[in-house]
């Protein structure tokens, strides 16, 4: 059994339609309609034990709200979840206790308490023994780096600082599930990179299952293999990262600096997609042509200065998808 | 066993959140200077009233003392246990509410026990005082029996009061902001339990012993301490007032519930 079974899911939002103006809002002060917004429209998928799995899409794509359904925070219209054997909604405090909850905007920890109080909170609420306690803590203290700053109260940890803090504090009573909601928002590059160790860590050593929702695409690239893409509700694409990355990573771009920029440039096999003074950008698809075939090709008309080919990262492959939808590969 | 746990939690949560309030000392102290500065501004102005006409519907300087401290001493231990319910719309309005849906305990309970609002010395400072000096000028007889009695009463009082609060709150699971409610209902309802409610129109007094029971928090259970009438009402109602405590605040749990049940699945 997979430890986490969406099927169908569904979740439809009643919105008060607010009118323009003064005289739109005393209107709808006596009489308000509602829109009907399908915040979730038909998502299904299977995630295993100890898989770590990046849940993207855009704002508004209804990511939160799987998420929130997942964590028994909202019920859905339709459809079945079952987390861990549980459903979630109808046996909310007992999914908690398989759970943890990262939500990178809003801290979960005591605001104006010293920080290791709120781990002493936790270890009550979720009734943690003593023992693991101890051994969970040592652990967090090194690998966290939490020592440096256990005894100062939350309001005053920096973000990178109170990111660590939720993560350690989310992982207390070793739930088999972990969702991270937005985990290296606002975190600086030497944070990111600590986190994302993070995460790697106890994603192995624990075999914890991770949920993640992220904007950061670099995060998705080093962190997971799988990937669940969804827009407007439903879902895009659900598979490996490797191989969305074959398919559209084919189109290479090269970038030349040409001495005599005047004179015209022509290329077989590639297409100029952008000029800016000397420079030219050629886009190719690398399995129709390589990129030394098109270097020797404008060498002949032309003297290069500099060059360079960029691979396309997944953020760009993630807005074409978006914009040419995703149509399976018709052979592979 | 689970209710040992829960008050062993309770306990913790109750003194991290008295320490959390205690960073912020000078705020701490003005609040308490401020409630005794308000309520004994009520009290004088109460004096000035008698001072004229001597009797407010039969009720003398120091019987309507005695009806307001019984009011602010309950209103105390009610904003100890429930006032954090009175920012429960912020919490929805910000997304920070989720955090008590994602822990095993129950939400209810994880919401009334992160904040327990110490800064009520003031109403137990003024309370205390009007209750001692009342009672030596009325020589009022505490018997033990009269001493549990009020007792029951407080609690009754915090029940009903601290029932309203989270009725009030409850709302925001609907409106999203519930502040508006709290002076539509809480403040009128707690002011009228500063005078006697016999100096009232009917109607108003029938709303406040049946519909939102203020009149047992104070007035009905005075009666009977100060053994004085209650024109339409029997005079024995007061002795009722712990059992409508108990009543009224489980039926706000209730709702309060409900109103949870429709944030689950509405999630704005």
């Amino acid at each position: 059994m997979s430890i986490i079974e969406v099927n169908g899911l569904q979740k439809e939002f009643l919105i008060a339609k607010r009118e323009t103006g003064f005289m739109g809002a005393l209107r709808s002060l006596v009489k308000r309609e509602f829109i009907k917004k399908e915040a979730v429209k038909d998502i299904s998928f299977t995630i295993e034990k100890g898989e770590m799995v990046g849940y993207i899409g855009p704002n508004g794509a209804g990511k939160s709200t799987t998420i929130k359904m997942l964590t028994g925070i909202l019920v859905p219209s339709a459809g079945n979840v079952l987390v861990n054997g549980i459903i979630p909604y109808e046996n909310r405090q007992e999914n908690a206790k398989n759970i943890g909850v990262v939500f990178g905007q809003r801290t979960q920890l005591w605001w104006d308490l010293p920080t290791i109080e709120s781990f002493e909170l936790l270890k009550a609420i979720y009734r943690v023994p003593d023992q693991r306690y101890k051994e969970n803590m040592d652990i967090f203290k090194e690998i966290l780096g939490l020592d440096e700053f256990l005894n100062t109260p939350v309001r005053q940890l920096s973000l990178g600082q109170r990111m660590r803090a939720d993560i350690g504090a989310s992982l207390l009573h070793d739930p088999p599930i972990l969702f991270l909601d937005e985990p290296t928002i606002g975190l600086d590059v030497v944070a990111k990179e600590k986190m994302r160790t993070f995460i790697q860590e106890i994603n192995r050593e624990r075999n914890v299952t991770v949920i993640l929702t992220t904007h950061d695409m670099e995060d998705i690239e080093k962190l997971c293999k799988r990937m669940v893409l969804i827009d407007h509700g439903q879902k895009v694409y659900d598979g490996e990262i490797l191989a969305v990355k074959e398919r559209f990573g084919k189109m290479r771009t090269l970038v030349v600096d040409l001495e005599e920029a005047q004179k015209p440039l022509y290329v077989s096999g590639g297409e100029i997609c952008k000029q800016e003074g000397n420079r030219r950008w050629i886009r190719f698809n690398r399995d129709e042509i390589s990129a030394s075939e098109l270097i020797t090709q404008i060498s002949q008309t032309h003297n290069i200065t500099d060059l360079t080919v960029e691979e396309p990262d997944i953020e760009s492959i993630i807005s074409r998808i978006y914009q040419e939808g995703f149509t399976e590969p018709q052979f592979v | 066993m689970a209710v040992a746990k829960y008050i062993g939690l309770y306990f913790k949560l109750v003194s991290a959140g008295i320490r959390a309030q205690l960073q912020y000392r000078f705020a701490f102290v003005m609040r308490i200077v401020g409630m005794v500065t308000a309520y004994t501004g009520t009290a004088v102005t109460m004096w000035v009233m008698l001072y004229q006409f001597q009797t407010l519907g039969d009720w003398n300087f120091y019987e309507m003392l005695f009806l307001f401290a019984l009011s602010i001493l309950s209103w105390g231990f009610c904003i100890i246990l429930f006032f954090h319910f009175r920012s429960l719309d912020t919490y929805i309005l910000n997304g920070t509410f989720d955090r008590f849906l994602v822990r095993p305990i129950n939400p209810f309970f994880h919401f009334m026990a992160m904040k327990f609002d110490v800064a009520s010395f003031g109403q137990f400072l003024f309370s205390i005082i009007a209750f001692v000096w009342v009672s030596l000028e009325l020589q009022i007889d505490w018997s033990i029996g009269k001493i549990l009695f009020l007792l029951a009463v407080i609690v009754g009082g915090v029940l009903i009061q601290g029932g309203l609060l989270v009725i009030i709150s409850a709302f925001a699971f609907w409106t999203t902001k519930s502040e508006q409610f709290y002076w539509v209902a809480m403040y009128p309802a707690r002011n009228l339990t500063y005078y006697p409610l016999v100096i009232y129109p009917k109607f108003i007094q029938w709303v406040t012993a049946f519909v939102i029971p203020f009149g047992f928090v104070n007035y009905f259970p005075t009666t009977v301490i100060l053994e004085k009438e209650t024109p339409f009402f029997p005079d024995y109602i007061g002795y009722f007032s712990p059992v409508v405590g108990v009543i009224f605040f489980v039926i706000s749990y209730l709702i309060w519930m409900l109103g949870l049940r429709r944030y689950k699945s509405t999630g704005s």
